[in-house]
């Protein structure tokens, strides 16, 4: 039996508020799946519902294939590591991470072996005896981390797991993971709201905005192909510019100006014309120079907010406003200056319903498998 | 917080005053009982027993069977007390980590019955005891005062500050509530059972009303109901006598108060209403 | 789905939540024994004329109710009752207020000394206090009347005195009670962020603007609850005090409606009448206990 988990039309509510929406969606055996949403999107609902922390409303749950959604927490073959890492503040390190193995019987030799290799892997040797009080709050995550591991469940549960740590830690604590991933290969499950965690470590990236799935794709493709306008806007940094445009004959119109489209998105939007469409751009796509530029659309400099690395230059034009970024730091307040999408990188949004109009057929860096982008990591 | 000197040495005047007002009559019992009555008669304001002597405890160890008497009031308040901190523990864990028909409304009843005066009850349990035929028994005395919602309501108190993530990780092992409760929350609440535990102990060792309603003989008496027999408006020839029954009825609580007192107001101090 | 599996869901759900009512049994069973059946039984007893002894109870109505309610003797009580009530509502809730205040926010020294002082009264036993308080407050041979004689004071014979001795038996009580009140205060103050405090210091706000606008209404909630246990359980601790001391003499000058209900069931043996009064005790406890919400409701209505 696979090791997967299924949301059929899942829905929660407490009362009258529907914190969870029809929810559909598999996750695989051995991905790694990352909710990544702002906060109150349900994403945590999710996952306390896989881990039969919450009821679920309406709907079924499947994991390994068999319906769940009565099937008490301790059956289910989960292990979770919590925000607040929920270490047994009374017990040692070992004694809290081993606690579990006790009350499932295991044999001692067994118990002891796996101990061994998790604090061998996740590096707590030496402090075996130690309260949790006296750990650092890196020691304290990699505890949680192995009282997780050592259950060697079927599926690994992840709730913003990383939020307490200061931003070095959080690093190498994301290389920990993966290669307790490797080791074990668990279908991992991980709640986070901090989109660079969710690109550097996800398989797949499921988006959630108010208790509904907004995106279901790998990391690039939310990136390069997102689906809606909150896709869009949610992931990258500084947010994607979207605007309020018309298309017609290969041309987009934005009030007075207009800038022609590369052939394959004519040939995407199939020689059509639409009126009051959204057409989204990402700061990092936009080319900016003082003088004329082919395709270019002219704006006034409003305001520039210098990050050392780059700047963020923001622009109005036509009545709009945008973003861009720039390298060169030389950019006056209230200049004028022409900025260029570019062609391959944009994308149309129907108004009424922000979603995406589709992009034009496969480009490269989306063909990456996932073992590729392991590599990465 | 800075005032000035004068305000805050008038406000140290006046707490002294307070405190010398609250712990003066345990220091003057003290003194008194080991005073011979004719020198406790003429040198009232005199605390230390210069002529210090024990015939007092003598004279109340020959009038009274004090051993008996002590041994009844800690039976009974040793087995009120394991009883009222065990049930309330039990309850508590139920409102806590429950859900189930009813709880909200069966949680605000049983607190309520906080504010009944006890006259309310007073009649028919003392013809409840009565048929039991437990008048003038230790047991007539420990029943009716097992109804007490307080420590269902500190306990549940410091349950709800343990992280319900703690019980949440020990579910997701399949752990039973049996060996939650064992295992995880009572060691995490055993400052605030420990200490409501002195409490309840105490409350029962100093009890009057019902060891008056219930017991009959001497034999039975518990510390509070055998000093009631020395009490005299006039101070009365067994004064001193008196005083000495007051230690050895103070000398159990003020021990445990003085071991225990840390843990104690740090308990009533965290826990907290509402 | 079958119904089949409906049903087994369900019965698994209220398995769990089985276990709840289970641990839920002993103290059920002992509440329902020991407080419920009485409560409900006292009232039935309002209603009969019994002397505790005579096998048979004659159902007289109303009577008890008119009998005590028309009897000056109950409004005296009454009188008493409420005497007591604002003289250890003063003592132990407007005191204590104070003290916790000054000492939590005002003092930098001495603090634990001052807890552990002013809590160690309520470990004792009330009779203790009672007889110790008794040869202390003796008018002619106790040490405070020995002091007072030297500055050519007298103390009124308490004992003998209307009104005096409700003024002595409350002393007594609150020896007892106002530890645990003014530890359950400090607590709550001692809870309400330091920032908040500080800024007003720095806005020059004076000592008792920052007790009445800020630390009162923010401990409200603590207030609220000591005000009630104030009335609602000094009130039957004075009953120690009462019985040992004076029996709710000199002719009833210092019995309560909690003395006087014991007095009327277990010294006169009228139970019809001891169970009305202590109806009426309880729905008087009930009438301050709304009375009270419905202020304090109004009060936060008009803070937020």
């Amino acid at each position: 039996m696979k090791k997967e988990i299924q949301f059929e039309h899942v829905k929660k509510s407490y009362g009258d508020t529907e914190v969870v929406k029809d929810l559909n969606f598999t996750i695989k055996e051995g991905e790694r799946l990352i909710l990544l949403g702002p906060s109150g999107c349900g994403k945590s609902t999710i996952l306390r519902m896989i881990a039969g922390l919450e009821n679920i409303t309406d709907g079924n749950l499947y994991m390994n294939g068999e319906k769940m959604n009565h099937v008490p927490s301790g059956l289910r073959n989960v292990s979770m590591v919590f925000q607040n890492y929920a270490l047994y503040p009374h017990m040692t390190v070992k004694q809290n991470i081993v606690y579990g193995l006790k009350v499932q019987k295991l044999p001692k030799q067994e118990m002891e072996n796996r101990l061994n290799s998790v604090m061998e892997i996740l590096q707590l040797r030496g402090l075996e005896d130690r309260l949790p009080k006296s750990l650092s709050g890196g020691q304290r995550q990699r505890v949680a981390l192995a009282r997780a591991t050592v259950k060697r469940s079927d599926f690994f549960l992840l709730d913003e797991p990383l939020s307490n740590l200061d931003a070095q830690l959080r690093e190498s604590a994301r290389k920990e993971l993966v290669k307790i991933h490797e080791m074990f290969n668990q279908t991992i499950v991980y709640v986070t709201h901090d989109q660079i965690e969710a690109m550097t470590f996800a398989d797949r990236i499921a988006l959630m905005y108010n208790g509904e799935l907004q995106m279901l794709d790998t990391p690039d493709n939310v990136y390069h192909r997102p689906a809606n306008v909150f896709t869009a806007k949610f992931i990258g940094s500084p947010s994607a510019n979207i605007l309020e445009a018309d298309y017609r004959n290969g041309w987009v119109h934005t009030g007075n100006q207009a800038f022609e489209v590369n052939d394959s998105w004519k040939e995407h939007m199939n020689k059509q014309s639409f009126d009051d469409i959204l057409f989204g751009i990402r700061p990092e796509h936009l080319e900016l120079s003082t003088s004329p530029m082919s395709n270019g659309l002219e704006g006034r400099i409003k305001y520039i907010e210098n990050l050392g690395k780059s700047c963020s230059i923001y622009l109005e034009a036509d009545g709009q406003e945008m973003i861009a970024v720039s390298e060169n730091g030389s950019w006056k307040q209230g200049q004028s200056v022409y900025v260029r999408p570019q062609s391959d990188r944009i994308h149309f949004f129907n108004k009424a319903t922000e979603k995406s109009l589709g992009h034009p057929a496969e480009r490269t860096e989306t063909n990456q498998t996932i073992e590729e982008r392991r590599v990465l990591v | 917080m800075k005032i000035n000197r004068t305000a805050e040495v008038t406000w140290h005047i006046i707490f002294f005053a307070a405190v010398i007002l609250l712990i003066f009559p345990i220091v003057y019992a003290l003194g008194m009982s080991f005073k011979p009555l004719e020198d406790a008669y003429n040198n009232v304001l005199n605390i230390v027993p210069f002529q210090s002597t024990l015939e007092n405890y003598i004279t109340l160890f020959d009038t009274l069977p004090v051993l008996r008497i002590t041994l009844n009031t800690f039976v009974i308040a040793t087995v009120a007390t394991i009883f009222k901190v065990v049930t309330a523990f039990l309850a508590a864990y139920a409102f806590v980590y429950f859900d189930f028909r009813g709880k909200n409304i069966l949680y605000f009843v049983l607190i309520s019955t906080i504010f009944i005066p006890f006259t309310v009850t007073m009649i028919p349990n003392y013809l409840i005891v009565s048929e039991m035929g437990l008048l003038d028994t230790v047991w007539g005395v420990i029943l009716p005062q097992l109804a007490d919602a307080v420590g269902i309501f500190l306990i549940r108190q410091s349950m709800k500050n343990i992280p319900l993530s703690l019980i949440e990780v020990a579910r997701l092992d399949n752990t039973g509530h049996w060996k939650i409760m064992k295992d995880i929350v009572l060691p995490l609440v055993r400052p605030a059972v420990t200490s409501i535990g002195i409490w309840f102990f105490i409350s029962t060792w100093n009890e009057f009303v019902w060891p008056v309603l219930i017991m009959k003989t001497t034999d039975n008496y518990t510390l509070p109901l055998a000093l009631q027999m020395f009490i005299s408006v006039e101070g009365g020839t067994n004064f001193t006598v008196a005083m000495a029954v007051s230690v050895v009825t103070m000398i159990v609580p003020l021990a445990l108060y003085l071991t225990f007192q840390k843990y104690i107001i740090g308990t009533f101090t965290s826990s907290g209403i509402k | 789905m079958s119904t089949l599996i409906l049903v087994r869901e369900k019965l698994h759900i209220n398995k769990e939540n089985a276990l709840g009512y289970i641990l839920l049994i002993p103290s059920i069973v002992i509440f329902a024994v020991f407080t419920f059946w009485p409560l409900f039984y006292t009232v039935y007893l309002s209603f009969f004329d019994w002397n505790m002894i005579s096998p048979s109870k004659e159902f007289v109505g109303l009577r008890n109710y008119f009998d005590v309610l028309t009897d000056p003797r109950t409004y005296q009580i009454l009188g008493n009752t409420f005497l007591y009530i604002v003289l250890l509502l003063v003592i132990n809730c407007v005191v204590p207020y104070i003290f916790a205040f000054v000492i939590d926010v005002v003092l930098t020294r001495l603090k634990g000394f001052y807890k552990s002082a002013m809590f160690l009264p309520a470990f004792i036993s009330l009779v203790v206090g009672s007889i110790l308080f008794t040869w202390i407050l003796n008018p002619v041979s106790g040490p405070l009347a020995i002091i007072f004689g030297w500055v050519g004071l007298e103390i009124p014979n308490w004992t003998k005195t209307e009104g005096w001795i409700i003024v002595v038996l409350s002393i007594i009580t609150s020896w007892k009670v106002f530890g645990y009140n003014f530890i359950l205060l400090y607590a709550s103050i001692n809870g309400i962020s330091r920032e908040i405090i500080e800024n007003a210091r720095m806005d020059n706000i004076p000592l008792w603007r920052i007790f009445l606008q800020i630390i009162l209404p923010m401990s409200s909630a603590t207030g609220i609850y000591v005000f009630i246990i104030t009335i609602v359980q000094s009130l039957q601790y004075v009953f120690t005090p009462v019985k040992v001391v004076s029996q709710g003499g000199p002719d009833y000058a210092s019995s309560n409606l909690i003395y006087h209900a014991y007095h009327e069931a277990f010294v006169v043996f009228r139970t019809g009448h001891s169970a009305t009064i202590s109806i009426i005790t309880m729905a008087l406890f009930l009438l301050l206990l709304f009375l009270e919400f419905k202020f304090v409701e109004r009060r936060i209505y008009y803070e937020n």
